[in-house]
């Protein structure tokens, strides 16, 4: 056990080091001239060359890099160039805007999909009609539409809540509550769509295994086949899908927090990427990186826990 | 039946956390209240560090937590702030300025003739984009703890103005070595930057400095900034009276806006149109023949031009100097009325009655349509445009120079900043350091002469770069600051963001 993720471990960190190469060199192809992006259009060509220097952009990117790297193993991600803030208090402070948003929205996810896919799976008949149906259009409709649909009809229209902006929750919890709601079902309507196919399919599959009808001809009541044999069998599934989701909704979160104006990692990546704010957006890549890497070697616990047979192989 | 009594659990429970939801939302009107003013921003704070502050569109980050050597009432005019008196030598090469003695950093230090001091020297060597600003200031002494001596290594016209902007404001030297000077000011201004409450990059939170010297120019008890990344938020907020006041970075939404209870106030700050950069011809050798470039400014329909990509509002003109300035001539902006048969006649007369190609850049930021016209409109005359996307590399290619000419922006400076923006040799809008004989001699007298004769000069100047064509202008574009039915605004001259002193809640 302590093998297995110690393996996992080292692989991550290899494929963190891989992705901050690629990451770099990316953003130096890229980047174009930064320093006249931060100095703006009023600036003489003296000062940007005098930013450039400042900023180290004047040196090759190998060096730029080791510059990055050494700095970075020692736990200094830098400063952002484009706020002054040092890129780790930044992450720190954003992530949990963003995990307060992502983990809701997989927990909301969980819950509803894992009741309307069993129901629809043991139901069958219209009630499978529906939530199929239902599913599909969850997953059809894009999520920026269903954002800015609900900002204007329970934000501007009702004045249930605000249609922009995050309190964090030591401020308030309700209303921490009340901002992070909306994009919590703006992100979870795709993803329960998703998901609810997934343990429909599941339970159905389950449901028709031998076993399940061995145990009814034992005599045990029909609950307790499915919410105890059926429901865990169909879980494996379940959960890996789950796990792909959350790193979705990471991305998805992009686009929620640009339209409700909340200060989470996705509103600061997209910003970070378009202006080239390198250290920013490095510490940006080895945060998400990290969560995934993370997040996965959880999963893969968690299914172990559930599902002997896949204990470590 | 189990399965329902489950299902309506379920929904009781999503129900309940609705309604309590709800409740918290509808409790909290605190963003908007009076003894608050809530401003949305399209700009964040790219530093607080005085030295290599921005200005402009962040003005209010810095007015919040700094004060200037001097101010700026709305209509431009110099007037006293931490300096009380100010006075030039015979040749305006030496600026003595009396500075006020009642003046604490809120670190407790005490603001002294020192502190303006090394705060002037620090921005000059600074890399702040308007550093150019303090580029004259040869030293800064002083003389004695209320009196400062501003040496310049030539006179400059625009230095009072300077000192109204962030080349004026002032730290506490004390905090010049702080770890964390970028995002934790320490000035003498109206505010404090509250850095608990703050989210960088997102809302900016302040709160009143209770001793301020000045708290008659104070209107609320505190100050939030929110910089918007996207105008769909920003509108959204407005919609929903989260703001008291936002500058919108287009006029697109303004019915919207206005229909939610704001006021648009608008005021012209730019001039949008091409910039003919290459008269020399040294990139594309047509643009050094002066009929090619007027052909250029006869060839746009204006007035069509301001309805279909400014929406109507703003003024057709054809000078790059603002009303404001002396040498703004009414008359001089019908020198180019659209006429696309003149513009073709004298293409033919310089040689190029087959056409001519142009390559330009482009870039999304600046919108798309507008690319598209210009290359119809000059098509239609004779003259393909090839373009470029320069992305957002779009003002660094220009300025390389890798083209001869582009649609532009641009801001409209006080006469003498102008001058120096985009029309002298050393201009940042000059790329290829275009230089006149003509243009040098007026640009000496705007400096050097007197007066009478300076405004002479700008008049003059306006006028020959017009009949030169050194650009092809547009139109004014209407800028619009919108403010809600609590918050009265006074727009500033010269500045994209009205200053933090012209907010006034509405009694």
């Amino acid at each position: 056990m302590f093998g297995f993720i110690l393996r996992r471990l080292v692989s991550g960190v290899v494929l963190l080091l891989v992705i901050s190469v690629l990451a770099y060199t990316l953003l130096y192809v890229g980047g174009g001239n930064i320093a006249r992006r931060i100095l703006g259009q009023s600036a003489t060509e003296e000062t940007v060359a005098q930013k450039t220097a400042e900023l180290g952009l004047d040196q090759p990117i190998i060096v730029q890099y080791f510059d990055w790297l050494s700095r970075a193993l020692t736990g200094d991600l830098g400063t952002s160039w484009f706020t002054g803030q040092p890129v780790t208090e930044g992450i720190s402070s954003r992530l949990a805007v963003t995990l307060s948003i992502v983990i809701g929205a997989t927990i909301i996810t969980a819950i509803v999909s894992v009741i309307l896919g069993v129901w629809a799976a043991v139901h069958g008949g219209w009630v499978d009609k529906v939530v199929q149906g239902i599913s599909i259009l969850g997953f059809a409709i894009p999520g920026f539409l269903i954002a800015l649909g609900l900002v204007t009809f329970f934000a501007l229209n009702l004045k249930w809540f605000k249609p922009t902006g995050y309190v964090p929750f030591a401020v308030s919890p309700t209303e921490w509550l009340a901002s992070v709601t909306l994009p919590i079902i703006a992100l979870s309507i795709g993803c329960i769509a998703g998901v609810t196919q997934q343990v429909r399919g599941s339970v159905v599959d389950a449901l028709h295994r031998d076993y399940v009808r061995t145990l009814r001809s034992r005599g045990l009541s029909h609950n307790r086949v499915v919410y105890k044999h059926v429901l865990r069998n169909a879980g494996g599934p379940a959960l890996a899908i789950l796990a792909v989701q959350f790193v979705g909704l990471l991305g998805g979160a992009i686009i929620v927090e640009q339209i409700f104006a909340i200060p989470g990692l996705g509103q600061v990546a997209v910003i970070a990427t378009s202006q080239g704010d390198i250290p920013m957006v490095m510490g940006l890549v080895v945060a998400t990186a990290a969560i995934v890497v993370i997040v996965n070697l959880l999963i893969d616990l968690l299914q172990g826990w559930l599902n002997p047979k896949v204990r470590l192989a | 039946m189990f399965r329902w009594k489950r299902a309506a659990a379920v929904g009781a429970v999503l129900a309940l956390a609705l309604t309590g939801c709800s409740a918290g939302g509808s409790n909290d009107g605190d963003s908007a209240s009076s003894d608050k003013l809530t401003l949305g921003l399209i700009a964040t704070a790219t530093t607080f560090e005085a030295q290599a502050i921005n200005f402009a569109n962040e003005a209010p980050y810095g007015q919040a937590v700094y004060d200037t050597l001097l101010k700026a009432t709305p209509e431009g005019e110099v007037v006293e702030n931490l300096a009380t008196e100010w006075k030039y030598n015979e040749d305006s090469t030496v600026l003595t300025l009396t500075l006020r003695d009642d003046v604490t950093f809120t670190d407790d230090t005490k603001f002294d003739a020192e502190a303006a001091a090394q705060n002037i020297l620090r921005f000059r060597d600074g890399t702040s984009p308007n550093k150019s600003l303090l580029a004259a200031v040869a030293d800064a002494k002083a003389i004695d703890p209320t009196t400062l001596e501003l040496t310049l290594s030539q006179s400059d016209p625009n230095l009072l103005v300077a000192l109204t902007q962030n080349a004026g404001m002032v730290q506490s030297p004390a905090s010049f070595e702080n770890a964390d000077i970028k995002t934790n000011p320490v000035g003498s201004g109206p505010y404090i930057l509250d850095t608990k409450a703050t989210v960088v990059g997102s809302s900016y939170e302040f709160t009143k400095n209770e001793d301020y010297w000045n708290p008659d120019s104070v209107h609320y008890d505190a100050l939030s900034l929110k910089p918007y990344a996207d105008p769909t938020a920003m509108l959204n907020a407005l919609k929903g009276g989260q703001l008291n006041g936002a500058n919108t970075a287009s006029n697109n939404d303004l019915a919207e806006i206005e229909a939610a209870g704001y006021t648009v106030n608008p005021f012209e700050l730019n001039w949008t149109g091409l910039i003919l950069f290459d008269r020399a011809g040294t990139i594309e050798p047509a643009l050094g023949d002066v009929r090619v470039r007027q052909a250029i400014n006869y060839a746009f329909d204006t007035e069509a031009l301001l309805e279909a990509v400014g929406q109507g509002l703003g003024t057709p003109t054809t000078q790059i100097f603002p009303t404001s300035s002396v040498g703004y001539d009414e008359e001089l902006d019908s020198a180019y009325s659209y006429d696309p048969e003149k513009a073709k006649d004298l293409l033919a007369e310089a040689g190029y009655e087959d056409g001519l190609t142009l390559s330009m850049p482009s870039t999304s930021g600046l919108g798309t349509t507008v690319f598209t016209l210009i290359g119809q409109q000059l098509k239609d005359v004779g003259i393909t445009v090839e373009y470029t996307d320069a992305g957002n590399n779009f003002i660094a290619d220009i300025l390389a120079p890798k083209y001869g000419s582009t649609y532009m922006i641009l801001q409209q400076d006080p006469d003498w900043a102008l001058i120096n923006f985009a029309i002298a040799p050393t201009a940042t809008f000059n790329p290829t350091k275009y230089q006149d004989p003509k243009v040098d001699e007026l640009i000496e007298t705007v400096h050097n002469g007197s007066q009478d004769e300076s405004d002479a000069a700008v008049k003059e100047l306006n006028a020959y770069i017009v009949d030169q064509a050194w650009f092809a202008p547009w139109y004014r574009m209407q800028s619009s600051f919108v403010t809600d039915a609590k918050t009265d605004v006074k727009t500033q001259v010269g500045n994209a963001y009205p200053y933090l002193w012209n907010f006034t809640p509405k009694s």
